[in-house]
């Protein structure tokens, strides 16, 4: 794409997600998600064929109905309490039609359909984007609402953690395997989101910093499919020993840094007396872990010559060092430790 | 504590930077050197219980054995992997003896946490070396499935755990062992208390193994390889034991009725795995089913709660580690030289390899509880707390106690007597290095019956 173009996209994309953290009217905070959508769209569909034109139209008819239904909440709350302010949303109406219209525009369970089959349609690297940038700005005006209908959020977390993990087992395409990741990982933020909204934003950012890594990782192995990242042991080695524990840190497993978003919302569910979600918020937490085993016996446990999973590729110039996949990755690994300075860096 | 902890971490910098020629000598030198300081953790004279107290680590009368335990199984596991590694790339084994020690860490760190949580995440860290243990390094296409039953079946049942934990520590206000045994008793009326007190226990009995999901180990001791082996029967399965131990203190007032039928469950698996033994074909799935059947007998003289049975318990699980871990590197020295691990192709052995018989038998006799070895020593308190609490499980552990003798003599005589079959006869001489590695599992085992006070636990 012309580096011009490129800058102009992705300074556009920038400044919605900008223009949405600071604002305080729903017009400007609105107004900062149509950027960060239209800016996002020739993104998509820079490679010009039809599945990523498909991928393209799909989340355009997504994010514009999420978008129309967000003004008309935000509308329908001007009139009846005349307030135009995000975080003085009063009436309950309103308010859960704006948040079903962000669980639309994040790609929360029941309304997470569209998210495989657009991610499937990208690009790592602007997937990457999707599942992370995208993410900020409604997450962000998401903790801003102040929730009247207490079980809402619940029945959207818990739903999404296990459409997440139920969809993701049936899935060869790591694309789609990320997308139900990302929905799983999204019904743990909202799970908390009413109790300790600081919980939410430090699941986000460690969910970002995986979610990074795990992208970086597929890239750099120029993989797309689970048979092709069985080549991955040939050409970057180190990479492939350590993504499993990348992978297993995505499903949540101690001693990884996976484990403290889930441990503080456990910990958060049980003290509000919802020890009954925790549980089976913990339990669909095993789905998801089981496709992420699956990626990782793929890649590094299964190495030949016992099973050879796919043929060998040829052995091309290895792909540059990357420095941001060696910051991620380390971070996604070893932050458990520092728990109590994470969680008061990252409180609201 | 950090005595030995530190240069247990200070080992894998060691595995990485030896040249190769001293990488397994050095590997087993320092792992041995450990072991020794580790011994100091018997010496616990504190009026509290709670000694070498750091402000997140100590130990005490129950685990300190299995501390020592840990400590002394890493050598016993180089040594053991020394030989099938051998035609590996030279980093390989590096990571293998790395994943061994990193094992070692987490579970140093789980037994002597004093916190529940440090334990909860150290016991479900040692998941992540072992998966990878029994998946990457296993020999037949049935470790994938063996590795992922492993790692479900226990994590179904700590999930529940954690959440269990965590409505504790909203309830007393803290996790800490050193006072949680003092805390006020809880006051568990209602159906929910009754599911948070199977929430607690679950993880345990899963890992123990309880008799009715106990499938996960056959599948997971068999595929792996012999250290995998060696420390999930030694160490892996009594953290389910010690980590109940610790939790029916605050569990008092329910467990009088709800532990019933788990007991029940648990003897009615000695009877079950040992008969299943007797039917066996695979010389590993034999000492697979017969660690699920001592491991009931210990869930049984656990759930009893009293202090026979916690002693009992304790002995049982040092006695068993050694035995079982024994077992299994006598059962690698067959499958190392044949490649099968079926009893009726590798028999006989008494002609070929006549030294290895003398170890083969004292195991086989420790399995079955010969006195006055200490394996004898917690069966029978084990088994007399029983018959104080009920005359019927008697039955039960009486006939228990004849098929494990049932069964240990079936694969000793197996193994070791009748004909040698006409296509073994060229095997490899036994290696000093298998020998040394035998007795260092049955000398200690030996030397017990002369202080048993060491194994105790609290009856100290």
């Amino acid at each position: 794409m012309n580096p011009y173009v490129l800058a102009t996209l992705l300074f556009s994309l920038g400044l919605g997600t900008t223009l949405t953290f600071a604002s305080s009217h729903w017009l400007l905070a609105w107004m900062g998600l149509e950027i960060n959508t239209l800016a996002i769209i020739p993104l998509m569909a820079q490679h010009n064929h039809p599945r990523a034109i498909e991928a393209t139209t799909k989340y355009f008819l997504t994010q514009a109905t999420a978008a129309a239904m967000l003004l008309f909440a935000s509308l329908t709350n001007a009139w009846l309490t005349g307030q135009w302010d995000i975080q003085l949303m009063s009436h309950p109406l309103p308010t859960t039609l704006a948040s079903l219209a962000l669980a639309l525009k994040i790609g929360l369970a029941p309304l997470h359909t569209w998210l495989p089959e657009v991610l499937q349609g990208l690009d790592l690297p602007t997937g990457l984007i999707l599942s992370t940038w995208q993410k900020l700005a409604p997450l962000t005006l998401l903790l801003q609402l102040q929730p009247m209908n207490s079980s809402l959020l619940i029945i959207l977390g818990l739903t999404s953690t296990l459409i997440g993990g139920w969809g993701g087992l049936n899935q060869t395409q790591l694309r789609k395997i990320l997308a139900y990741s990302s929905t799983a990982h999204l019904g743990w933020m909202v799970l908390v989101l009413q109790f300790a909204p600081s919980l939410t934003f430090l699941t986000l950012i460690i969910y970002l910093t995986m979610t990074f890594s795990t992208f970086l990782t597929f890239n750099l192995n120029n993989s797309t499919t689970i048979n092709t990242l069985a080549t991955s042991w040939a050409k970057a080695p180190v990479i492939s020993s350590l993504a499993p524990l990348m992978l297993l840190s995505l499903g949540g497993l101690p001693p990884l840094t996976g484990f403290m978003p889930k441990w503080l919302i456990l910990q958060e569910l049980t003290k509000q007396d919802l020890a009954p979600a925790a549980t089976l918020a913990a339990l669909s937490a095993l789905l998801s872990l089981y496709f992420y085993l699956r990626l990782s016996y793929a890649m590094a446990l299964t190495m030949s010559p016992n099973n050879l999973t796919g043929t060998l590729p040829w052995r091309l110039l290895p792909s540059q060092h990357s420095l941001p996949l060696a910051i991620s990755m380390t971070a996604s690994l070893s932050l458990l430790p520092l728990t109590p300075a994470l969680t008061a860096l990252f409180t609201l | 504590m950090l005595m030995v902890l530190t240069p247990t971490l200070m080992l894998v910098p060691t595995i990485w930077a030896t040249p190769a020629k001293w990488l397994w000598p050095s590997a087993l030198l320092h792992s041995l050197l450990i072991a020794l300081a580790s011994f100091t953790w018997f010496k616990n004279t504190a009026e509290t219980g709670w000694a070498f107290l750091t402000p997140h680590m100590a130990t005490d009368p129950l685990s300190s054995p299995l501390l020592v335990l840990t400590c002394w199984l890493l050598p016993l596991m180089i040594l053991a992997s020394q030989n099938h590694l051998s035609s590996e790339p030279l980093n390989r084994q590096r990571m293998y003896i790395t994943l061994l020690t990193s094992l070692q860490i987490f579970l140093i760190m789980a037994f002597g946490a004093t916190e529940m949580i440090m334990f909860y995440v150290m016991f479900e860290a040692t998941l992540i070396p072992t998966l990878f243990l029994i998946t990457r390094w296993g020999n037949q296409a049935e470790r994938l499935n063996a590795g992922t039953y492993f790692l479900f079946y226990t994590l179904a049942g700590s999930l529940p755990l954690l959440v269990a934990l965590l409505i504790l520590q909203n309830n007393t206000g803290t996790l800490s062992l050193l006072t949680l045994p003092f805390s006020n008793p809880l006051l568990l009326l209602t159906c929910s208390d009754k599911m948070w007190w199977a929430g607690c226990l679950l993880a345990f009995l899963v890992k123990m193994p309880l008799y009715g999901v106990h499938l996960w180990l056959p599948k997971a001791h068999v595929e792996a390889p012999i250290a995998g082996s060696m420390i999930l029967a030694a160490v892996l399965l009594k953290l389910g034991g010690y980590g109940m131990m610790r939790m029916l203190i605050m569990l008092e007032s329910l467990t009088n009725e709800l532990s019933y039928p788990f007991i029940i469950f648990a003897l009615w698996g000695v009877i079950m795995t040992g008969s299943i033994c007797l039917r066996q074909t695979d010389l590993k799935s034999l000492i697979a089913y017969s660690s699920v059947s001592h491991m009931g007998l210990v869930v049984g003289g656990i759930l009893i709660q009293t202090p026979w049975g916690f002693t009992g318990a304790l002995i049982l699980m040092i006695a068993h580690g050694l035995t079982s871990s024994a077992l299994f590197c006598l059962a690698n020295t067959n499958y190392e030289r044949t490649h099968t691990r079926t009893m009726v192709l590798a028999r006989g052995l008494q002609m070929a390899l006549p030294l290895m018989t003398a170890w083969w038998f004292i195991a086989a006799l420790a399995n079955l509880a010969l006195p006055p070895l200490p394996n004898l020593m917690g069966e029978l308190m084990i088994i007399s707390s029983l018959l104080n609490w009920s005359w019927w499980t008697l039955a039960l552990t009486g006939a228990g106690t004849l098929i494990t003798a049932a069964y240990s003599l079936y694969m000793f005589i197996m193994t070791q007597r009748g004909p040698l079959p006409m296509h073994m006869i060229t095997l490899d001489p036994s290696h000093s290095r298998e020998h040394l590695l035998i007795a260092l599992h049955l000398l200690p085992l030996i030397l017990l019956i002369l202080k048993p006070e060491l194994v105790w636990g609290w009856a100290a």
